[in-house]
């Protein structure tokens, strides 16, 4: 394949895979599950080590936001708007106050700073001002000494709302004008004719996170006027800065912390309890702890934009794409949120990993009084996966070709042109991939285990009332954040002597989701620096902003700081190697790198790729097992002796090479910094009489570029691909008048380990050379193509459009 | 009211406790224990399994008022200090991720190999299927109940 | 949820002296428990029965015998159980998940309160929660609701798979109160919710289901449980069937059907049974007698599948089981 190849990456771009039923046990590298290493030294890029917080989360002794606990701590509660759409005509929190027990009551009165705030747009009031937009909005909060008497006190505050009718269609809402934001793509020719066209029209429900952590943490007030606050969350320092700005504060008296995230998906990016809780603790004096329940939680947080996406696709007889038009609908609910750039991603990845010469695409966000849409893994690039693959499978069957082969005939490949303008720069194996999955051998046909069947230990169904079905899909997914946002990551590396032995201490505020981001920097500072006792510190806003675990871009932005804060520290060692007395052995400022160094370390640094080998700036130095050697493999001194001096700090602020706006009129634009591919194959055993479904297996095969930590990255593929198999069957939250009627586990149905069927993987490690180690984005796109995949097998097994996710079971029976 | 159990083999006793509040919320809250997690506080998720007298309940439907005088075990209260093997197993397979799930899981899985040491995959998948995960798609996490049966079944 | 005071009971005398309005009976919690965290449930006293002696599985030549505090899992698991009357142990393992089986009782999960989400949510109308409220359902989210058995006033489903098993085997309960002992057949002791959706059973104040009795039926060793449901496992039923099947030579001597997910009660199904009887035990026989279940059947905006789906589910059990 084409792509630049780095010195001392793995030269034959190779793919390791990992099969399906019964996946044994592997040798080597510490590591299991069957993962081959693909090198790097003990603990180093490319191996799969113990995550460092694993022993206390199997012993129940990690801190997650919901277990922290102070002494003399209170509990903090939220009355929530029961209305849609109210005005708020008066607020009397007098019985409230009256409850014994009760320390504070609280309403926007009562916020000294900004009353609104948000990630893109501050329009999101703390407490609801005069009016509340939706169901669940906050009013008003209540510190107390009992949580339960803290939701009791809530109860009794008493809102006089004038209930409004609330806008609860997206499309009634569009037309009305409440437009957040409209994205049109604007390519060749408009008017475009074609031999072969197919339209659609295509749904997608309302998908939540459901992280099993609820939104939870603990505010103490400091001395100096200001708070501490320790809570799960995706990015420190929006919420730090939102806070403050809420609080009336300088940032500096906000202190954040991460406390353990019990997932997070989006649904962490924007604020849920952090201002509310500052609030009590500032007003009472005193700690407060909120922990929202389960209902709570669904109103609490940010869900996955519904969609209504319509789709004509103009082809050649040959199966080639000719045009794609497309209009999508994304309903963003009551406030903005990150509505933008979720608009942003469905209309730039609109038409899917393919050779498109003309598209015209509209994509709008729209306000209702539904609940609030934001961030959810893949953001607008799953909505839209979903309408353009399953109108590939449609074209596929009117010019009579198979699914996978109308595919690669118009598949994107590196050097190729998105929509957007923007041209593909590295490796974009879409053809590949689909051929990985479609080449797998087909998993065995149903046996006589009713476990096995669909309906599984119901005992529903025969292997005579089974009917299987194939599908295959692939997605395409825009890594770090676009359109010029200029986004960075700080990361501060200190190396000094601790007992004796060169120690690496770690300090990020990047935000350790579950996705193994703690391992993951531990292991670039031994690759770095030849060291393999590392410290990972908590992350704080001590340090400066790691940017948002989110748009699968940590490993990048955070690992891209974390190497070069290490490399600043090997330029010292070497400094002090040739001499330097230790002078600038702390260095407290921030150095910036961005641009050319943050590129895969191709430019001004001696040449080096850092690749499990950790070599020195200039002249072919080597730095691993805590001894500098020169090339002729002469020791030419130990970290021992250098670090003696003191130890050696250095904090870079690392940005990626940067993007460009989107055209307002033609969405034109060089506007995402990476693209991540991977495509999928489900098998379905269908039982149509009674519309069960079991999914037999899914198959995915994936590009990362590099794998920093194998075994996390098939972590991440695994339960990506199983959240996109919830929203291709069971997930959805029912919106009815604005009102979630589904607020719990028993009615939000998200896989069970029953549910979840084995699952085989294939990873391609296609360098990009823009990327630090050539990595690329891991957590977003299998989630993307599994949805589409699942359906195409349903379909091929029952001949049903089925053009609305989930997919039910009278779906497939009929509504009759 | 005052509630007296024995949790992770020890007499421990909470004073003062409501009587809505649950099994759950006193181990965590007022007994230092909170491995045992609060993802749903509805038995709809698992998360907050434990023993009690022997079996894997959720303790967020338990009232305080009917642990008394029982048997509780927690995911504390496996590893008798060191790891037990089914805690070492979800570490070396890669089967924690945000570890949210993870107390709950290790208590079903400690069960689901007193009971069945070999157990069939399907087996596995029916035992936990009271267990709800969001971050591993549940790969990882057979591949630890595999081990931990391979390591028992040898030692 | 509301204060309460909690207290434990040693003995039957003892539990139905504290029993009476405002009192509820605590088994194991998992429908108790959770309705008054909604506040759906605002009992002023909790009397825990857990220490009475109501357990027990046995047979004699009246039948089976179940204790009402017996476990779900240990009486799924129970020799008498799986290998006399299979249906009864398929419906409780389908039921719920491993740790909720080993928490809740025999007589709780006959007991168990509907999962209507309005039901559930306080802050709307519900003549079952409080009569003359109105009910929301009939116009509203009512998907998972009811088709046969539903009234202008209530239209929830009843949740509990054991309860269907044990309609379809004629099963009684045995009711202790301060008045006396007696048994009445389950299938009579749940009501249809006509005006008053808040009764649900033949239950008195102050009455506790102490035992369920199913009379000996030798030829329930060919039976079983379907139920579907939206995905594998952990989850209420869209439509269940309980069979039984007397079959001899391809012919039907004796059947039971009772459905589950689709009514306001356990629904037994007299006219299908009669339809089978004494008929060969073939696919259209079993599609005739399947489309009877349905006759009375009211549909509500968003549950008419079930129509479809139950006919062909009470078609499939019955498949099923011939083998």
């Amino acid at each position: 394949m084409t792509g630049q190849i780095l010195p001392g990456a793995r030269s034959d771009g190779s793919a390791w895979s990992v099969g399906a039923v019964g996946g044994a046990v592997a040798p080597g590298c510490g590591s299991s599950g069957g993962v081959r290493c693909v090198g790097g030294g003990v603990g180093g890029i490319g191996a799969s080590p113990v995550r460092p917080d694993g022993a206390l989360k199997v012993r129940g002794e990690f801190a997650f936001s919901s277990d922290l606990w102070a002494d003399d701590m209170l509990w903090g509660a939220t009355l929530r708007s029961p209305h849609p759409s109210a005005t708020i005509r008066g607020i009397d929190v007098g019985a409230a106050l009256a409850v014994p027990g009760v320390y504070a009551v609280l309403t926007a009165d009562d916020v000294p700073g900004d009353r609104h705030y948000g990630l893109e747009v501050a329009d999101q009031p703390v407490l609801a001002v005069d009016e509340v937009c939706y169901r669940g909005e906050p009013v008003a909060i209540v510190a107390a000494d009992h949580p339960e008497t803290a939701r009791r006190a809530a109860e009794r505050i008493v809102v006089d709302y004038g209930v409004r009718e609330p806008v609860t269609d997206p499309e009634v809402a569009l037309a009305g004008g409440r437009l957040v934001r409209h994205v049109p793509i604007r390519k060749g020719d408009p008017a475009a004719v074609a031999e072969v066209v197919v339209t659609g029209e295509y749904r997608v429900g309302m998908q939540d996170q459901a992280f099993l952590g609820p939104e939870s943490g603990l505010a103490v007030p400091a001395p100096d006027g200001g708070v501490e606050l320790y809570v799960a969350t995706q990015w420190l320092h929006a919420d730090q800065r939102q806070v403050a700005a809420a609080l009336g504060l300088p940032v500096e008296l906000v202190r954040l912390s991460l406390a353990g995230v019990g997932g997070a998906f989006g649904a962490r990016e924007d604020l849920s309890m952090q201002v509310h809780a500052s609030l009590l603790a500032l007003r009472t004096g005193r700690p407060v702890k909120m922990v929202y329940g389960r209902e709570e939680s669904f109103v609490g947080h940010v869900h996955r934009h519904p969609a209504i996406l319509r789709y004509e696709h103009g082809a050649t007889r040959d199966g080639e794409l000719v045009y794609v038009r497309a209009r999508i609908l994304l309903d963003g609910g009551a406030y903005t949120s990150t509505t933008p750039a979720v608009v942003a991603n469905a209309a730039s990845l609109g038409v899917g990993p393919y050779r498109v010469p003309n598209v015209t695409v509209d994509a709008y966000g729209v306000h209702t009084n539904n609940p609030p849409c934001g961030a959810m893994r893949g953001f607008g690039a799953v909505q839209a996966c979903f309408g353009y693959e399953s109108q590939m499978d449609r074209l596929a069957e009117a010019v009579g070709l198979d699914p996978v082969e109308v595919r690669v005939r118009n598949a994107l490949a590196e050097g190729g042109s998105m929509p957007t303008g923007q041209v593909v720069e590295g490796p974009a194996p879409v053809a590949r991939l689909l051929e990985l999955v479609r080449d797998r051998p087909a998993p065995p046909p149903v046996g006589d285990d009713p476990r096995q069947l669909p309906g599984g230990v119901a005992n529903t169904t025969a292997p005579e009332q089974v009917v299987r079905g194939v599908g295959y899909a692939i997605g395409i997914k825009n890594v770090c954040f676009s359109e010029g946002f200029d986004d960075h990551a700080t990361a501060r590396v200190r190396l000094e002597l601790i007992g004796g032995e060169p120690t690496a201490l770690v300090h990020t505020a990047a935000a350790e989701v579950g996705q193994g981001l703690v391992t993951v920097q531990a292991q670039i500072a031994r690759t770095e620096l030849g060291v393999e006792r590392v410290v990972v510190a908590t992350a704080d806003t001590s340090v400066g902003s790691a940017g948002s675990s989110s748009a699968s871009r940590q490993t990048y932005m955070t690992g891209g700081a974390v190497r070069a804060a290490c490399r600043a520290v090997r330029a010292a060692l070497l400094a002090r190697l040739a001499g330097g007395s230790g002078a600038g052995a702390d260095d407290g400022g921030v150095a910036d790198d961005g641009g050319a160094v943050g590129d895969g370390g191709v430019v001004g640094d001696g040449g080096t790729v850092g690749d499990g080998g950790g070599r020195v700036a200039g002249g072919g130095l080597e730095l691993a097992g805590g001894v500098i050697r020169d090339a002729a493999g002469r020791t030419l001194g130990t970290l021992v002796d250098l670090l003696a001096a003191g130890p050696v700090e250095r904090s870079v602020r690392w940005r990626h090479r940067p993007t460009r706006p989107l055209d307002p009129v033609t969405g034109q634009g060089d506007a995402h910094v990476q693209y991540a591919f991977a495509a999928h194959r489900a098998t379905v055993d269908v039982d149509p009489e009674l519309g069960l479904v079991r999914v037999v297996e899914i198959a995915t095969a994936q590009d990362v570029g590099r794998a920093i930590n194998p075994q996390a990255v098939l972590g991440q593929i695994q339960g990506g691909t199983a959240q996109g198999l919830g929203l291709a069957l069971m997930e959805e939250l029912q919106v009815v008048d604005g009102v979630i009627r589904n607020p719990s586990f028993t009615d939000y149905l998200i896989p069970t380990i029953l549910d979840v069927p084995p699952m085989a993987v294939d990873v391609l490690e296609l360098a990009d050379p823009h990327a630090p180690y050539g990595l690329r984005g891991v957590g977003e796109p299998p989630t993307i193509s599994a949805t589409p995949a699942i359906v195409a097998a349903i379909r091929a097994a029952t001949g049903l459009p089925l053009a609305r996710v989930p997919v039910r079971p009278e779906h497939l029976t009929g509504t009759g | 009211m005052r509630i007296d159990c024995v949790v992770n083999g020890e007499p421990r006793r909470a004073d003062d406790v409501w009587a809505g509040e649950s099994l759950l919320h006193v181990l965590r809250e007022r007994l230092g224990l909170p491995g045992a997690k609060n993802a749903c506080e509805q038995g709809e998720c698992g998360s907050c399994t434990v023993y009690l007298d022997g079996k894997p309940v959720c303790a967020c439907l338990v009232p305080a008022g009917q642990a008394r005088g029982r048997e509780v075990v927690t995911v504390e209260g496996l590893g008798d200090g060191d790891l037990h093997p089914v805690q070492r197993a979800f570490i070396a397979a890669g089967a924690v991720q945000c570890g949210f799930c993870t107390p709950g899981l290790i208590v079903a899985v400690h069960d689901l190999l007193a009971r069945t040491p070999s157990p069939a995959e399907e087996e596995i998948r029916e035992a936990l299927a009271g267990n709800l995960c969001r971050c591993t798609g549940y790969e990882k996490i057979l591949t630890a109940v595999r081990l931990a049966a391979g390591r028992e079944h040898e030692s | 949820m509301r204060p309460f005071d909690y207290t434990a009971a040693q003995s039957v005398s003892q539990a139905l002296a504290g029993g009476g309005a405002g009192t509820a009976y605590l088994a194991g919690g998992t429908t108790l428990v959770d309705l008054m965290k909604l506040e759906v449930m605002t009992p002023r006293q909790v009397v825990d029965i857990n220490r009475l002696p109501l357990r027990g599985v046995s047979a004699d030549r009246d039948g089976l015998h179940v204790g009402a505090l017996e476990r779900m899992s240990d009486v799924a698991g129970h020799p008498l159980v799986t290998g006399g009357y299979p249906v009864l142990a398929q419906a409780l393992l389908r039921s719920a998940s491993p740790q909720l089986r080993n928490m809740a009782s025999i007589g709780g999960n006959l007991l168990q309160r509907v999962r209507c989400g309005y039901f559930r949510d306080t802050s709307t109308g519900c003549n079952k929660r409080r009569p003359g409220s109105g009910c929301p359902a009939v116009d509203g989210e009512n998907r998972g609701h009811a088709i046969l058995g539903t009234s202008d006033s209530c239209v929830a489903t009843h949740p509990s798979d054991l309860a269907v098993a044990l309609v379809a085997l004629d099963a009684r309960v045995r009711l202790v109160g301060r008045g006396g002992t007696r048994d009445v057949r389950l299938a009579d002791f749940y009501l249809l919710p006509g005006d008053t959706p808040e009764r649900e059973h033949d239950l008195r104040p102050g009455e506790l289901v102490t035992r369920v009795t199913v009379p000996a039926l030798a030829w329930a060793t060919r039976s079983a449980y379907l139920k579907i449901r939206d995905r594998q496992s952990y989850e209420f039923a869209l439509a269940s069937a309980a069979v039984a099947l007397d079959l001899r030579g391809g012919v039907v001597r004796d059947v039971r059907v009772a459905v589950g997910g689709v009514g306001t009660r356990p629904w037994r199904l007299p006219a299908v049974e009669e339809a089978l009887r004494g008929r060969a035990a073939r696919p259209e026989v079993f599609e005739a007698a399947a489309a009877l279940a349905v006759e009375a059947a009211r549909p509500l905006t968003h549950n008419g599948f079930k129509t479809t789906l139950l006919r062909r589910t009470i078609v499939r059990a019955l498949t099923n089981l011939v083998g």
